[in-house]
């Protein structure tokens, strides 16, 4: 029944609103804490957090800004107005093997985690496996389901993170966090990069303001849900270095988790906070990793036009699999996760902005 | 849209030629027409036949009706008593003109509430079949079909399968007439519509479709008529036939409809504009589109002040919780995440868990199924008996299921707590649904730990955003967002906060109390 407006095909802006941050809080956000400590002294990192979340919302905005340009359309369609035909096709399919790779990378990050946290013995590749096939699931239904599967899932992990954020109150010693502004701007610079990595995300707006009802909306939606990471970056990152101290932090695989950790739950209901936190957190992973698979998906069949999505779906499924199995141990696959931060620069600040720069200079409208 | 209705009209072109066809028309002789109705029906022994003549001269009449669909009285007092009361006047001057007697019959002589004429055997055996009386004249190719529907019914009782402390006590019955009546004496809006319609290739059987024009999205009354008129069915016994032919996905565990005994209930939905679904011979009403949302509330919360409604609503969504979740947990947390509980605890389950034979998984697998079967027993047998086998079953057997050195004494308080939560949803439908899914839970507790569990958790929620009833999401107001009704979703607020009708529901007319109040 097409008549209810909310149940066709199309997103409103609070879905694109959930969409950003659903995206951006995933693998990074654990181990974010240590990338900062490392390189600023006591709790100077929370500057280079505004810093790179501010970049982060400027992007977002030209993004949104340049897809709200060209609504209802797709990605290689208002490329090839820009850039000629050819040139669109080999964009379209660089963003989405980039898609593709990072959404590989989620997965065999997940496996990674949950060796660490749960099953030490469990081979990787299972683990990667059920994981695999639940994304495979939810990405071969309808795609404004995924919208709304984000709506269901984000206030739960944002809820958990609060949670252990509020736990970690009593914990915080005050003398950790001082002395302020003592780091040099190249930590400063080292910290903003890294932070920036961490906020990559906000790509998913080329492909999806095209199928909102009101692409305008896309641009303020995009930027609210920006600053909702960005906050929660923050406070977490003083929490870890108010618990943990700098030194510690710096030290730490995934800090984050460890926070987790050292938290009690009043009333001694169950112990080892973490595991709760991470079980939770396996639902923020799937988040980004069905976007990124989602628009992959999108990307591809935008190229070829004739294929069923279900059957690109299911080609795509052992591809990406077998990525995430290619990295043979952690050194890999945090080589990976850094060569997948500078093609995100690539793909989600360099085209872009070129991309509407060229707009604005030849004053192409798809609006008419 | 995911509909399967291309399969079905397909079905319904089919020509069903092994089915005599009765359509023809009446004759003008009454002897022929009764013989025929005689033939139709095999010469049933209810089927009685009483001739007659009007007046000295007038023509040769009967009337034909089934014993015990109809009430005699009826018959007598509407119907035989005036045409024989005043025979003469009647029979004058119609020597000649058959039809224009049949018209006077049905204007001036009988006194019965409803009259109508048919033309065809078909239609005449329908009504008599319905528990109307025949009247042919000999002479016309017509006849009168008067109603004269009257049979022993059971009357209003307390409604079985949901029971409020506080609200109304009345609940559906097997008869529609009553069941429309009770939805009538709860809104006496002119608006109200009862859109009729006949299911059943065999059964004949009657439906209602309910709804109050001008607060019901008309599309959504076009959609649940349209997959209405695709029902092919030989008999619709009880509104679960209906349901499981018109709803959007038949591989979803989850209920994509309500159904209820309630006609409070029923009423509230319809101004929520909904649609309600009657069906003849059964007291279970269907109402449609249903959420994941209103799966969880119970009438009873509106009538309760809303601070307990509230209370109450937010225990029921715990209740789900530990109903789905509680064994899979048990599992996950024995077998492969003994450091995540509390160590005095830990050490307590790890001693009564000493000598067990099984694994936590074959232990609780063993007393959820019989913890089914209890149900399930309690359920088929006579009344008093199925009490004390629920109580004698879960008592004896899980003591001696302990001191046998079967399960574990934990084992057993989880599965009665889980039990008695999953007793607390509101909707017996829904309940059944989670009781299925917590078995999947287990297994993929017993598989992956809490890996699995929130993997199987991601799932379900991965199915429910995909599932549709009636075009509308299932997991709305959730998700899709829809913020105002979120006063009468885990919450409930006061109800002069609740001035809008549902938001998702998109009704015609949103106001439901206007912020002044009267004036």
């Amino acid at each position: 029944m097409k008549s209810f407006e909310y149940a066709d095909e199309e997103i409103g802006n609070s879905e694109i609103g959930y969409v950003i941050p659903s995206v951006v809080i995933g693998a990074g956000i654990l181990s974010l804490p240590r990338v900062l400590a490392e390189g600023t002294v006591s709790a100077d990192g929370w500057l280079p957090i505004f810093a790179g979340g501010g970049i982060a919302v400027l992007f977002t905005w030209v993004v949104a800004k340049l897809a709200s340009r060209f609504p209802k359309q797709s990605f290689l369609e208002y490329s090839s107005v820009l850039v000629s035909k050819p040139l669109a096709f080999v964009l379209t399919a660089c963003i989405a093997l980039y898609f593709m790779v990072f959404a590989s990378y989620e997965i065999r990050f997940v496996a990674t985690l949950s060796q660490q946290y749960l099953f030490a013995s469990t081979p990787k590749e299972v683990l990667s496996f059920v994981f695999l096939l639940v994304v495979t699931y939810a990405v071969a239904g309808s795609r404004v389901a995924l919208f709304r599967l984000h709506q269901l899932f984000l206030p739960i992990i944002i809820g958990i993170l609060c949670i252990v954020l509020l736990m970690t109150l009593p914990l915080i010693e005050v003398n950790h966090i001082l002395p302020l502004f003592k780091t040099d701007w190249k930590g400063y610079l080292q910290g903003t990069k890294s932070t920036l990595l961490s906020f990559m995300g906000w790509g998913v707006l080329l492909f999806y303001t095209g199928l909102m009802n009101k692409p305008k909306k896309a641009v303020k939606a995009g930027m609210i849900g920006m600053c909702v990471p960005i906050i929660l970056y923050v406070l977490l990152y003083l929490a870890a270095i108010g618990v943990m101290s700098n030194v510690v932090t710096a030290n730490l695989t995934y800090p984050t988790n460890e926070l987790a950790k050292v938290v009690e739950v009043p009333g001694g209901f169950f112990e080892r906070m973490e595991i709760i936190f991470f079980t939770i957190w396996v639902m923020a992973l799937f988040t980004t990793s069905i976007v990124f698979f989602d628009i992959s998906v999108m990307a591809i069949n935008s190229i070829f036009k004739k294929v069923k999505k279900i059957k690109l779906v299911l080609i795509l499924a052992p591809v990406i699999y077998l990525m995430g199995m290619l990295p043979q141990n952690r050194l890999q696959l945090a080589k990976v996760s850094e060569g997948l931060g500078y093609a995100g620069i690539c793909v989600s600040i360099i085209i872009p902005a070129l991309l509407i720069i060229l707009a604005k200079f030849r004053g192409i409208r798809g609006d008419g | 849209m995911y509909f399967k209705s291309s399969k079905r009209n397909k079905k319904k072109e089919q020509d069903y030629s092994k089915r005599e066809d009765f359509s023809i028309e009446l004759s003008t002789s009454l002897e022929e027409n009764i013989i025929n109705i005689k033939k139709m029906l095999d010469q049933p022994g209810d089927l009685l036949t009483r001739p007659f003549v009007i007046g000295e001269t007038g023509p040769a009449c009967a009337i034909i009706y089934i014993d015990g669909l109809t009430d005699t009285k009826v018959i007598n007092e509407s119907i035989m008593k005036n045409i024989q009361s005043g025979a003469d006047e009647i029979g004058k001057g119609f020597e000649e003109a058959e039809t224009a007697l049949l018209d006077r019959l049905s204007y001036h002589v009988i006194s019965s509430a409803s009259v109508k004429k048919v033309t065809t055997l078909d239609d005449a055996s329908l009504a008599i079949l319905s528990g109307e009386t025949a009247l042919f004249v000999d002479g016309t190719d017509e006849l009168l079909i008067i109603d004269t529907k009257g049979w022993e019914d059971r009357s209003i009782e307390q409604p079985v399968s949901e029971g409020t402390i506080r609200g109304p006590r009345d609940a559906f019955t097997e008869n529609i007439r009553t069941n429309t009546m009770l939805i009538r004496r709860r809104i006496r809006d002119a608006n109200l519509r009862f859109k009729s319609h006949q299911i059943g290739r065999r059964s004949k059987n009657n439906l209602t479709v309910a709804f109050v024009d001008g607060i019901v999205h008309p599309e959504l009354i076009k959609e649940v008529n349209r997959r209405l008129e695709t029902i092919d069915l030989d008999d619709a016994p009880e509104s679960g036939y209906i349901e499981e032919w018109i709803e959007d996905s038949f591989l979803s565990p989850f209920p994509q409809m309500h159904n209820t005994e309630r006609p409070d209930k029923v009423a509230t939905a319809l101004t929520e504009g909904k649609v309600a679904i009657l069906l003849d011979g059964t007291p279970f009403v269907l109402i449609a589109p249903a959420t994941f949302g209103a799966m969880m509330h119970s009438p009873e919360d509106y009538y309760e002040r809303w601070m307990i409604g509230s209370l109450l609503r937010t225990l029921r969504y715990f209740a789900a919780f530990l109903a789905v979740f509680l064994p899979a947990l048990y599992i996950a947390l024995v077998s492969y995440h003994p450091g995540l509980i509390p160590s005095k605890l830990a050490f307590s389950i790890a001693a009564t868990r000493e000598g067990l034979p099984f694994p936590a998984v074959i232990e609780a697998f063993l007393m959820e199924i019989t913890m089914e079967l209890l149900r399930e027993a309690g359920i088929r047998l006579p009344k008093p008996i199925g009490q004390t086998i629920g109580i004698v079953g879960g008592l004896v057997i899980g003591e001696a299921a302990v001191s046998a050195g079967i399960v574990s004494p934990v084992m057993v308080i989880i599965v009665a707590v889980t039990a008695i939560a999953s007793f607390s949803l509101p909707s017996y439908s829904f309940a059944i649904s989670i009781r299925m899914l917590r078995f999947g839970f287990m297994i993929a507790a017993a598989f992956l730990g809490l890996y699995g569990i929130i993997l199987a958790y991601i799932l379900i929620n991965i199915h429910i955003v995909n599932l549709k009833s009636f075009g509308i999401p299932y997991t709305t107001p959730f998700a899709p967002g829809f913020k105002s009704d979120w006063k009468d979703l885990v919450l409930r607020f006061p109800i002069p906060m609740m001035t809008k009708r549902p938001k998702f529901m998109q009704t015609e007319d949103d106001t439901r109390i206007d912020k002044e109040g009267k004036s």
